[in-house]
């Protein structure tokens, strides 16, 4: 029941983007992702989530190819992320915006919810109810009805992982989650992440640049340097690797509170 | 559940999908009353108004169920369409056609044109929807033109360019109405399902998809939905309304032509939901209304002057209105309940 990567290799063009790349995580690890920029971080997430078609190497997920998956069947694997920039659907409501991350739970469709029989409002109870789970674990439930949007940049980060949540995942990739937040609002994100990870066995990979964030938060590092793996292990070590050094840490990182060298 | 308590508390309401974001007016503060106000006095007119005036505000009402299915393609599912006067066409045609040719009773034509249109917009949606911004509203907009062309084609079945007349439904005696109030009813009670059927598809699993799909297309698609099917039935869907429409409007005139559907139709209709609010569920009567009254009203000041003035109307709503009237009209509510103190 893991995720292994093997040899996956990623080319946009003339460039390669991911150069054979091996990654094995196994249920209940957080391992932190981290590489400068362009090293293929995000290009790696949109592998497993099949927005990207990589020319060689094979995923697999639960001992199953994740290769003849399509875009919109990632969700159903059991797979959920959040992006970078921030992937919300702001025209809609912060608990719609979870409900549409419990989609996966429901299958009702368009002739279904005309008439609205008593399965379709069973499963829209259950559907919310999913939504509402996800909110007050990020803390967000009394925010529900408000806007997906002009909200601080903090509440929308947590309310994109409510909704990476809602799909129940046993694979969760998220793709800088506290960059643009401020010092306490990264020590909450740090706890809840770190929260999910200790009452649950799912696998967490977190794409960070903030090293005091990764390495408080992630007992195994993974970096990546111009689509390269040189380094995987634990914290320590990864942070005290020479290569890694050289690569994107620069000198002596944990000295920068800003974790950026 | 607390949430919903604590969101009652703090004066956010439950947004209509699609709805502006960043607007946190209280919600309208008698629901019930109005829409029972509303009930009534869409039941009464009939009786308190001149024939014409009837005759108008089923109009409104064919327009309104029209809009409301496009509404659900360009204001829910972000798609646009040039096309959709072609579908009234088929479904205005499509009635006709079956109670003068082929004598079937005028009722029954309302579900057949229903599922034809249906059928006709997810086999023309499934194809188009592929295409996206300019490449759909042209492949809509050459249904449109190509429509009308081929009903003159056929005129031995259609009439060609002289049209075709068909019965008006006639009231039954035992309920004592006139043709124009049994008819405004009829479509009234046609108008209601609409609406009642629009508004659970907006607020369902598949309407929240649609949405996303409309606003976030990537992010909806990892969330595991089907950006192409749900943008094929609701163009499916918005077909069907139009058809419905379609064939309310050969009941109600008595006539059809190929100069009724013409492509100004369609970019009129595309017009109405923005006009009216796109994503709303009020938005769509209100730009029935506004597509009935405002060239008729213009009529009477100068025979050039309708396309004028309806056109310098849409610009003006557009630029300052962006939400349309049903968003000027949430502005006058939240304004009345803030004065009030209620809410």
């Amino acid at each position: 029941m893991t995720l292994e990567i093997g040899g996956l290799t990623v080319r946009f063009g003339g460039v390669t983007a991911l150069s054979e790349v091996d990654l094995t995580v196994r249920p209940g690890e957080l391992v932190g992702l981290i590489g400068p920029n362009g090293a293929g971080k995000t290009t790696l997430f949109d592998c497993l989530t099949r927005r990207v078609e990589p020319a060689a190497g094979r995923m697999r997920f639960e001992g199953a190819g994740l290769e003849g998956t399509a875009p919109h069947e990632v969700a159903g694997r059991g797979i959920a992320r959040t992006f970078q920039q921030l992937g919300l659907f702001p025209g809609l409501s912060v608990r719609e915006n979870v409900m549409v991350g419990a989609h996966r739970h429901g299958r009702s469709g368009f002739g279904a919810a005309a008439i609205r029989p008593g399965r379709v409002r069973r499963e829209e109870r259950a559907i919310r109810r999913i939504a509402d789970e996800a909110l007050d674990r990020v803390g967000l439930l009394p925010l529900a009805d408000h806007p997906a949007a002009h909200l601080p940049h903090g509440i929308l980060k947590r309310v994109e992982i409510a909704r990476a949540l809602a799909v129940r995942p046993r694979l969760l990739l998220l793709d800088e989650p506290v960059s643009g937040l401020g010092h306490d609002e990264i020590a909450d994100l740090a706890r809840l992440v770190r929260d999910m990870h200790f009452t649950s066995d799912i696998m967490i990979i977190v794409v960070e640049h903030h090293m005091e964030f990764v390495m408080n938060l992630c007992e195994r590092i993974v970096c990546l340097d111009s689509g390269r793996k040189i380094a995987d292990g634990a914290s320590g070590h990864v942070r005290r690797d020479p290569r890694v050094i050289d690569a994107y840490l620069g000198v002596v990182p944990w000295a920068s509170p800003a974790g950026r060298p | 559940m607390s949430g919903v308590d604590v969101a009652g508390r703090t004066g956010h309401r439950r947004l209509a999908v699609g709805q502006v974001a960043g607007d946190r007016r209280r919600a309208w503060p008698w629901p019930r009353v109005t829409l029972t106000a509303l009930a009534a006095a869409a039941c009464l007119v009939p009786f308190l108004l001149e024939p014409y005036r009837v005759f108008q505000l089923t109009m409104v009402l064919v327009h309104g169920i029209a809009l409301l299915g496009l509404n659900l393609l360009v204001g829910h599912g972000g798609r646009v369409s040039l096309g959709h006067g072609a579908f009234l066409a088929v479904g205005a045609y499509g009635s006709a056609i079956m109670t003068t040719s082929l004598g079937v009773p005028y009722p029954l034509t309302l579900p057949v044109c229903a599922l034809v249109t249906f059928g006709a917009g997810l086999a023309l949606g499934r194809p188009a929807l592929r295409l996206s911004g300019p490449y759909l509203a042209v492949v809509t907009f050459a249904v449109a033109v190509v429509v009308p062309l081929v009903i003159k084609r056929f005129g031995a079945v259609t009439g060609g360019s002289m049209g075709l007349s068909t019965p008006v439904p006639v009231a039954p005696s035992w309920t004592g109405l006139a043709d124009d109030q049994w008819l405004y009813l009829l479509v009234l009670a046609v108008a209601v399902g609409a609406f009642a059927v629009a508004r659970n598809l907006v607020e369902s699993r598949a309407g929240r998809a649609l949405a996303a799909g409309r606003e976030n297309p990537a992010a909806a698609e990892v969330l595991g939905v089907r950006l192409d099917s749900h943008r094929t039935l609701a163009f499916g869907w918005s077909a069907m309304y139009a058809g419905v429409a379609g064939t309310l409007y050969a009941w109600v005139v008595g006539f059809v032509s190929p100069d009724s559907f013409t492509v100004t139709l369609s970019v009129v209709l595309l017009a109405a939901v923005v006009v009216g609010g796109p994503g709303s569920l009020l938005g769509p009567l209100l730009g029935g209304a506004f597509i009935t009254f405002v060239p008729a009203v213009a009529q009477r000041a100068g025979d050039a002057l309708p396309g004028i003035v309806s056109g310098v109307l849409i610009v003006v709503v557009v630029c300052f209105a962006p939400t349309g009237l049903a968003g000027l009209l949430r502005m006058a509510a939240g304004a009345v309940t803030r004065r009030t103190g209620r809410g």
